[in-house]
């Protein structure tokens, strides 16, 4: 028993990360422009994609589709964020309204191409398993950690260091004072757009390596990621990843000690116990939502 | 172009009282009448082909919806994606009391909508939340009430669904379980529900709202308990939409979970209702109509599986050049002429 519950905590922490790289898009792209993408569970599903096709074409490993998916999905976040920028009343109603429609299309052209089937990688070495110690991980599930790790540091060093970076936060705290300073709004919160894209590529491209994939995965993907940053509060790219990690090891260990029918409720109800108990979120104590 | 349109609408909306605005918005009875009494003529214009009015009944349920949805989001200022559930525990509520407890049905289709006010109630505290955060809660829960009833197999059946419950009853000779019937009773509920949402916005609930709108802040500071008044909303709009449940449950009858709650009943009336203009009583409605109708007679012959792709292009092309929806652009063209 106690072997179970190590190993749903271990296999918790590794599909938490990917789902940390997932809402970290979505949280960047919300604090930039203020806007919710609902479409990025989609965008990481077209890098999930991209990487099927690679590696069902060419037969090479499925992280080789990295550039592909980067550039497919930089051109439909891009395509994305000048539609948002077109709105010009109502702008949070609409553009939830616009990124929900956007997420529609995206499911259903890839229903049109690929069809309905779960599709999962078939190269043995993403596929096989190793031990550490009492726990047991497929190696593209412990690659998909290391990925996040990786990326969620590259992303912290962006927004500290540099310039991009301190302009979606100078945007984001204050878009009137930055644009005095001589940053164009636009092109800020394009960049951001596009960095999140990138993280939704990476994510996309490690969930195939490490699961099954299919079209209806874009918007249970969303909503992951929003449950994601609602737990972490706003702001910190830590509280993020703990969050992320909480709500694997949750699901996890739902599947483990009740039945797999119950994983995704048990995150909804995490999700509303913290919206409704601690509405600033686990990590985010000076957080204002609203 | 399209965009082109929307501006002279939207241009004297903004500099003139909010009063004015209001008049302009909203169309008189006489128009809601005549749409109402055209629909209600339909099927004796065109025979009784029982396909095409069960095209049209399918079509009304979603007005239903997309009415309550639009009510939402016009006087509440908030976009739901997850009138499912509303819908299913609707159909679930009314469905099992009429089977397990024999009331009639026509006492169960009000009682499955006052559960569906319940389950709004647990979504209260989302709220104090602002629009985004407020539309993706009611998203994730959605999402638990399919789950509830998939396992709460002793009550709802589970997976395997639910049937023998009774159908509508016959009133005043009149069989409501017919085709006819069925389609002359939600004509009937669909402007009930319409009259009802004029009411609301000419009341001064409705002008509180409206007020809201404009600025919530200010409409706080001169007293107006702002949250009260959009969680009255909430509370009219799941009523609505689980009253549309519960007609739907029992003429259809069956109900299986991934049905009752499917994310199509949370997104086709969203689709109709900025396809036809949320800002407007008919506009919901008659969208609902060409859209559902669209999609079936259409989009479905052209592309069998994922048709769904041509009504999200005409969500975003509406949200990006006729945010105001048809009744919008028609009323633009209108006001230029004149």
């Amino acid at each position: 028993m106690i072997d179970l519950v190590l190993q749903a905590l271990f296999s918790g922490i590794l599909v938490g990360s990917v789902y940390a790289l997932v809402a970290l898009g979505l949280a960047l792209s919300f604090g930039a422009m203020r806007i919710i993408n609902l479409a990025h569970g989609e965008l990481v599903l077209l890098a999930a994609y991209c990487a099927y096709l690679v590696e069902s074409r060419t037969g090479l490993d499925p992280y080789a589709a990295i550039p592909l998916a980067l550039a497919v999905v930089a051109v439909v976040a891009a395509a994305l964020f000048l539609m948002i920028d077109r709105i010009r009343e109502h702008r949070e109603l609409n553009s939830l309204i616009l990124t929900f429609g956007i997420g529609i299309i995206l499911t259903n052209a890839i229903l049109l191409i690929f069809a309905s089937d779960v599709r999962t990688t078939s190269s043995p070495r993403l596929q096989d398993a190793t031990s550490i110690g009492p726990v047991y991980a497929m190696n593209g599930e412990l690659v998909a950690f290391a990925l996040s790790l990786v990326l969620m540091v590259a992303l912290w060093w962006w927004l500290k260091k540099s310039w991009y970076g301190r302009a979606v936060r100078a945007v984001s705290s204050n878009r009137a004072a930055a644009t005095l300073m001589g940053i164009s709004p636009v092109r800020t919160e394009l960049a951001a757009f596009l960095v999140a894209g990138a993280l939704a590529s990476f994510a996309g491209v490690a969930l195939y390596a490490m699961s099954v994939v299919q079209p209806a995965l874009g918007h249970a993907l969303t909503v992951k990621a929003f449950i994601v940053t609602v737990l972490a509060g706003v702001g910190s790219i830590p509280g993020v990843f703990l969050a992320a990690i909480l709500l694997g090891v949750t699901e996890a260990l739902t599947v483990t000690l009740a039945s797999s029918a119950l994983q995704e409720l048990v995150g909804m109800v995490l999700f509303l116990l913290v919206l409704f108990l601690l509405p600033n979120g686990l990590f985010g104590a000076r957080a204002r939502r609203g | 172009m399209a965009s082109l349109d929307s501006t002279p609408a939207a241009a004297p909306l903004e500099g003139a009282p909010p009063r004015a605005t209001a008049r302009g918005r909203m169309p008189g009875n006489a128009a809601l009448v005549a749409g109402l009494l055209v629909l209600a003529a339909l099927p004796l214009v065109l025979g009784a082909s029982n396909y095409m009015l069960g095209l049209l009944i399918s079509a009304l349920i979603l007005a239903g919806i997309a009415l309550a949805w639009a009510l939402l989001g016009n006087l509440g200022g908030m976009v739901s994606f997850g009138h499912a559930a509303f819908f299913g525990v609707g159909g679930y509520t009314s469905a099992l009391l009429a089977a397990k407890l024999d009331l009639p049905v026509l006492l169960t289709v009000p009682l499955g909508g006052l559960v569906a006010v319940v389950a709004s109630l647990a979504m209260l505290p989302a709220l104090r939340l602002s629009g985004p955060y407020f539309a993706l809660a009611i998203l994730a829960y959605a999402q638990i009430f399919r789950i509830l009833a998939t396992e709460a197999s002793w009550l709802t059946g589970g997976a395997a669904g639910f049937q023998r419950y009774p159908g509508l009853p016959t009133v005043f000779g009149l069989d409501l379980a017919s085709r006819t019937g069925s389609y002359l009773l939600l004509v009937a509920v669909v402007a009930l529900c319409a009259l009802a949402y004029v009411a609301v916005w000419r009341s001064h609930v409705g002008l509180a709202l409206r007020a809201i709108a404009e600025s919530e802040d200010a409409t706080r500071v001169v007293g107006v308990n702002s949250v009260l008044l959009k969680s009255m909303m909430l509370l009219l709009s799941a009523f609505i939409t689980g009253v549309f449940g519960a007609l739907n449950a029992h003429i259809i009858g069956f109900l299986e979970p991934d049905y009752a709650f499917s994310g199509i009943w949370s997104v086709m009336p969203i689709i109709a209702a900025i396809f036809g203009g949320y800002r407007t009583v008919v506009g919901p409605i008659g969208g609902a109509v060409v859209i559902y109708l669209f999609d079936q007679v259409v989009a479905k012959g052209l592309i069998a599986v994922g048709h769904q792709i041509i009504l999200g292009f005409v969500l975003v092309v509406m949200v990006l050049a006729a945010p105001n929806g048809l009744v919008g652009l028609l009323k633009a063209k209108g006001g230029r002429h004149a």
